[in-house]
């Protein structure tokens, strides 16, 4: 039998496992994306509030927590059990929205500090007592009542928990947060509840947890009682929770608000009797605390794996929804590298102006149509891309993070496409420019001296028309001489592709940017499982 | 007086303001929409018996979109009823709305509404017979209310307004099957079945279910409805495993074979329902519990919820609060009100006091999944305590069944909910925020880029330079052509840089083109609910197909008008009066030439004058042409990019606008539809919008048929 002395080792695992799990974010909106987020908050939850703190002090005292459907007569039962109306019962559903807890005046301490669910600020009330009812106080969000009574056995605390299948669903998760807190599940169900399915769910959770688990079965009419708790017994057989202890309370007056509130004692005894066993027996206790902490350490085994199968998830889909811009882009660079080949850019206004020069039309019209007509022909690629990243995204839950995909008619995308074209238009010019003025000195047999312009546009239809605009390279091979014009040539078509690519990229990179700024990464899912090995080796 | 109640409910629903369907067709209710569907109510009837006729109908539905035209007819008018009356009008416009064609489908039902006087004489008469049986839809019954299990005849038992609204939604479903691909879809076609089914079936008859959690007393409940113990009641939980039936009165067995209730477990009330003449009609069904550890039970009772009239929620003082009842069942139900009941159960074990408290807490709940409470009079959900074991309260309960029963309106109240509930959950695929349609800015857009596509400004500035080039060459002086041919071959080294223009594939910027389909397609969907978007992406994409081909061989068909730019009527003149001129320098030098070498009589001064007349003259005409030539020039290169452009944007407009446009009307005909699904309960928070929406279509929708009707007159 594995005892809780102090164990360093296991305790520094155990934390090192929960800042691991607490480092996970699921940001992508996945099918089980939510599932797997409510998976870490109960992990962390149950490490902060109860696991560590139970490993670092094995003597503390035990937590009760009395769980159920919303009508099951929880708060009747921690009342009657403490002899004392602690906790509101009534009527209307739900009743208890601030779980209270109740321990002895002695075990106070441990349970005014932060030792146990941290994130619960503690609320205290004045003594109440019969002839001074304490009035409700507004509800607080995320408070715990502490109480003390001297009744209660020292080392037990109990503590009163919402409906597990409440309407409200913020006391649904509190409820789920208590009793993943608690040493012993007090499980409360009732004669016309006992085949509920939510609370069954609870009750395979703690079989699952290997729990210390008491059920209770309340409010059982006397004329049927042999019969319910009969029939119950069978369900609990034949989930395999056969040798769970069972209590049955009949149904009193008091237990709809009648009378003091407070089931008689003889309804009672048997479950304090078993309560008080375990908190006041050492070897009683530590089996109880053991056994619920080394069901939770067990459980972690299949559950700290689903975590991480989530954190592969996010990071498979943030691969294939890159891998989708990606591929876009890459396929529209192709054909824009084609289409450049083809001379595609030499079609329409630019064809005109390029079939009108030099007769018709000047260098400086040619330069304009073909910088537009490249201009366009970037945009085009870009909104085709942008369409194909729309498709793929269609059908990718996932992409719903990302933002709107922009459409094609997107007036800012144009504008910057457009400024990088200028941009290539000026250095293209700088480019005739620096290479004129070169020649210019040796050229002096020729009578006539090139124009920068006339040599910028010749160079950009040669680079732009493909095999149609082959007399434009004729004709700069006669301004420059063959060595220049080849040069110039091989330097423009540098630059044409330079300034293509980075249009693209730069596209692209702004389409990558809110997945880049997710930060899916795949090391978070390494890391769980190694330090879940650690944990393991430490059990 | 229900039938006059009836009546203004029938007028207020057609004159309502804001509602933009039914807006539009008050609009026009004279003419072609209202006539298109007049014949569309024969049709109606001939469905109803079509339905219960036509096994096949399913298949039917299903055999694809295009097709709708035919298969609406189908649908509609099944083999062997051609007897139908307005069968013929019916076909034709079922038939002409096809997706390429529906602005003329339109004009042609218009047309049909101004001048087709028998067809407006008919609608009439028609009129008068659909209000009476409104009327009697409204009381109940209806025409067939007496067979049971026999197919009602024409006309059912619904009332207008629900027939309406089927028929609309019937046609939705119908309109948009290739275009919307969801489970709302398929729900709506569920609801459309299931109004069919309930319909063949006994309206005598109304099927209330008793549901509830396990251990709530549904079984004690019915019991004590029954008179008799009929179901068995238990503290085994869960009690019942299969729903059982109660009828008070013979004939339901079609609705219970419907519910799939085996034989063996069809009841009747005690001694045959003795001193339950009230509750004459009424079928109860016991239902299993929807929240216990046996998933099986929720399986038949989520299957029986979807079939029966109404539904009695039975919950006790220990559930009433549970989150398996309201999240699962109650809330999604919120529409269903008017056909639900609640009742607090087991009272007995509470106090009075306690009772009421936690019936208005029941109530309070009730109030925030938004199941709307039938108090004041007003319609919806009835809340009740009572105790099934000692009886207190059953004989309220018992009344208030009777007279619903009696009205016998619940199967109609229920398919209303529930097209109401389809349609809430159709709505994201046909409304959507935004003003849809494609407005004058957007086509002009487009035909800017096709020009800038096939280049015809610049070709027109090209054809400008050529014709006044050409233009002032010849009419320039001899001497300045002779010194521009040197310059020039001087410059490049040739006299013609392009000696052979190489024959040209590619004349259009095929990127310009798919980019200006891309974008007017984008504009026109723009404000589109995402299916739609995507049929119009679909038919632009699929209009420019052959676009950039088409353009190019515009191009060619048009011809290069740089190549051969015609002259005007004076050239000759300017021609013969530069040759004059050149003529006197000739002579004059010739003069002065005979001067010096004596043959002539030495006088210089008229062979001087001749040659300086000749030598300024020349360069005057031709600076003269020069100025003469420039508003010709310009009106010809004008004229050369205009029709370029125009031929590029008729070109655009056949292969993409139409089809898009064609799109849109198809679009918007489907939330015409949509609205009248929706029909007389719209929801509050839709008013705005969609009225916004339609409205701005609609105008978008009128200058599409100008533009239409401008390129056929063309």
């Amino acid at each position: 039998m594995v005892t809780l002395d102090e164990r360093p080792q296991l305790i520094d695992a155990l934390s090192a496992l929960r800042d691991r799990v607490a480092a996970v974010r699921l940001p992508l909106p996945l099918p089980g994306a939510d599932r797997a987020r409510q998976n870490r908050v109960e992990l962390l939850a149950q490490l902060d509030d109860y696991l560590v703190p139970r490993l670092k002090d094995p003597d503390a005292p035990l937590l009760a927590v009395v769980g159920g459907s919303t009508g099951a007569g929880k708060s009747t039962l921690v009342n009657s059990l403490v002899g004392r109306r602690v906790s509101e019962a009534g009527v209307l559903r739900p009743t208890t929205r601030t779980p209270v807890l109740v321990c002895h005046p002695e075990d106070h301490h441990w349970f005014a500090g932060m030792r146990v669910l941290p994130q619960l600020t503690r609320v205290w009330l004045p003594q109440a007592d019969d002839d001074h009812p304490v009035d409700e106080p507004a509800p607080e969000e995320n408070a715990l009542r502490v109480e003390t009574a001297s009744s209660l056995p020292r080392g037990l605390a109990l503590l009163d928990a919402p409906d597990i299948d409440s309407l409200v669903v913020e006391n649904r998760l509190l409820a789920a947060e208590l009793i993943c807190a608690a040493d012993i599940w007090v499980m409360v169900t009732t004669a016309s509840r006992y085949a509920d399915a939510v609370p069954w769910h609870l009750l395979r959770t703690a079989k699952e947890y290997d729990a210390t688990l008491v059920t209770v079965l309340d409010r059982v009419p006397h004329q049927v009682i042999g019969e319910v708790s009969r029939q119950y017994g069978a369900l609990l057989d034949r989930a395999g929770l056969g040798d769970v202890p069972r209590f049955t309370i009949p149904e009193l007056p008091e237990s709809t608000g009648g009378g003091s509130g407070l089931l008689p004692d003889s309804a009672v005894t048997a479950l304090r009797g078993w309560l008080a066993h375990r908190a006041e027996d050492p070897a009683a206790h530590q089996q109880a605390a053991d056994r619920t902490a080394f069901g939770v350490i067990d459980s972690l085994d299949a559950r700290l794996p689903e975590l991480a199968g989530a954190v592969s998830a996010q990071y498979a889909a943030a691969v294939r929804l890159g891998g989708v811009v990606e591929a876009a882009y890459h396929e529209q660079g192709r054909r824009v590298r084609k289409q450049l080949g083809r001379g595609a850019v030499l079609a329409g206004d630019a064809r005109t102006r390029w079939r009108a020069y030099p007769r018709d039309s000047t260098a400086e019209e040619l330069l304009d149509a073909l910088a537009e007509s490249l201009a366009a022909l970037l945009h085009c690629a870009v909104s085709a891309a942008e369409e194909r990243v729309r498709d793929g995204w269609r059908h990718e839950p996932a992409a719903e993070a990302l933002g709107p995909v922009r459409t094609c008619a997107d007036r800012e995308t144009g504008e910057r496409i457009g400024v990088e074209v200028r941009r290539w238009r000026r250095v293209l010019e700088e480019l005739a420019e620096e290479e004129v003025r070169d020649v210019e000195r040796p050229a002096g047999s020729r009578g006539a001296l090139p124009d920068a312009d006339t040599v910028a546009a010749l160079l950009a239809a040669s680079l732009l028309g493909g095999r149609r605009t082959r007399p434009a390279g004729e004709r700069l091979a006669e301004l420059l001489g063959a060595q220049v014009a080849l040069r110039l040539r091989d330097k423009g078509g540098e630059l044409v592709v330079s300034y293509v690519d980075r249009v693209l990229h730069a596209e692209r990179d702004r389409r990558l940017a809110p997945l880049d700024a997710l930060d899916v990464t795949p090391e978070p899912q390494a890391e769980l499982i190694a330090a879940l090995s650690v944990l393991q080796k430490e059990k | 007086m229900q039938l006059e109640d009836g009546r203004k409910r029938d007028q207020g629903r057609e004159r309502r303001p804001g509602d933009p369907g039914q807006d539009r067709r008050s609009g026009d209710f004279g003419l072609g929409r209202d006539l298109g569907r007049g014949p569309g109510r024969d049709p109606d009837l001939g469905r109803d018996r079509g339905r219960s006729g036509d096994r096949n109908r399913d298949q039917g539905r299903r055999s694809g979109d295009l097709g709708r035209g035919q298969d609406g007819g189908r649908g509609r008018h099944p083999g062997g009823l051609d007897q139908d009356r307005g069968r013929d009008p019916g076909l034709d416009r079922d038939r002409g709305r096809r997706p390429g064609d529906p602005g003329q489908d339109r004009d042609r039902d218009r047309d049909l509404g101004r001048w087709d006087d028998g067809l407006i004489a008919r609608r009439a008469s028609e009129r008068a017979t659909l209000k009476e049986e409104a009327g009697k839809g409204l009381e109940g019954g209806g025409p067939g209310a007496g067979a049971e299990d026999v197919p009602t005849p024409f006309g059912g038992h619904y009332g207008r307004p629900l027939r309406n609204r089927l028929d609309a939604l019937h046609e939705l479903v119908g309109l948009s099957r290739a275009r919307v691909e969801s489970d709302a879809l398929a729900e709506a076609g569920r609801v459309l079945d299931e109004a069919a089914a309930r319909q063949r079936l006994s309206s005598r008859h109304t099927v209330i279910a008793v549901a509830g959690p396990t251990g709530s007393g549904k079984s004690t409940l019915f019991n004590a409805l029954a008179g008799v113990a009929v179901s068995e009641t238990g503290l085994r939980r869960p009690t019942t495993a299969a729903p059982i039936a109660l009828s008070w009165s013979e004939g339901a067995a079609g609705l219970l074979d419907r519910l799939a209730i085996p034989n063996r477990l069809r009841r009747r009330p005690l001694a045959g329902g003795t001193g339950d003449t009230e509750l004459q009609g009424l079928v109860l069904v016991d239902l299993p519990d929807h929240d216990s550890a046996v998933t099986a039970h929720r399986d038949q009772v989520d299957r029986v919820l979807g079939l029966v009239d109404a539904v009695i929620w039975v919950v006790d003082p220990e559930k009433y609060a549970d989150a398996a009842l309201h999240e699962r069942y109650l809330r999604p139900l919120a529409g269903h009100a008017e056909v639900t009941f609640v009742v607090l159960n087991q009272i007995d074990r509470l106090g009075t006091d306690a009772a009421d408290l936690v019936l208005d807490d029941l109530r309070r709940l009730l109030d925030e999944d938004g199941v709307a409470l039938g108090e004041h009079g007003e319609p919806g959900a009835t809340v009740l305590a009572l105790s099934a074991l000692t009886g207190e309260g059953v004989p309220e309960l018992r009344e208030l069944l009777a007279r619903f029963v009696q009205e016998k309106t619940a199967p109609e109240r229920r398919l209303s909910a529930d097209i109401d509930a389809a349609a809430a959950k159709l709505r994201p695929a046909y409304v959507a925020e935004g003003r849809a349609g494609l407005d004058e800015r957007s086509r002009d857009a487009f035909t800017d880029r096709l020009a800038a596509a096939v280049g015809a400004q610049a070709a027109g500035e090209a054809a400008e330079r050529v014709w006044r080039r050409g233009a002032i060459r010849a009419c320039g002086t001899p001497w300045l052509r002779l010194y521009r041919w040197y310059e020039r071959k001087r410059a490049h080294g040739s006299t013609d840089p392009h000696p052979a223009p190489p024959a040209e594939e590619e004349l259009t910027a095929r990127q310009r083109v798919e980019q200006a389909v891309r974008i007017v397609a984008d504009d026109a969907s723009y404000g589109l609910p995402a299916p739609w978007a995507q049929a119009v992406r679909e038919a632009a994409a699929r209009g420019a197909d052959g676009l950039p081909e088409a353009l190019d061989e515009l191009a060619v068909s048009l011809g290069d008008p740089a190549a051969r730019p015609p002259r005007p009527a004076w050239w000759p003149a300017a021609v013969l009066a530069q040759v004059v001129m050149t003529l006197l320098q000739v002579f004059g030098a010739l003069w002065l030439m005979g001067q010096i070498i004596g043959v002539l009589e030495p006088g210089l001064l008229p062979p001087v004058l001749v040659m300086l007349a000749g030598i300024v003259g020349g360069p005057l005409v031709e600076w003269a042409c020069e100025g003469a030539v420039k508003g010709p020039a310009r009106r010809y290169g004008q004229e050369a990019e205009r029709r370029l452009r125009e031929a590029a944007a008729a070109c655009g407009r056949a292969r993409v606008l139409d089809p898009v446009a064609a799109e849109l009307v198809r679009y918007r005909e489907v939330r015409e539809q949509y609205a009248t699904v929706v029909g007389t309960r719209p929801p509050v928070r839709a008013l705005g919008a969609p009225a916004r929406v339609v409205g701005g279509y609609r105008s978008g929708t009128r200058r599409l048929g100008a533009t239409r009707a401008g390129a056929r007159a063309r």
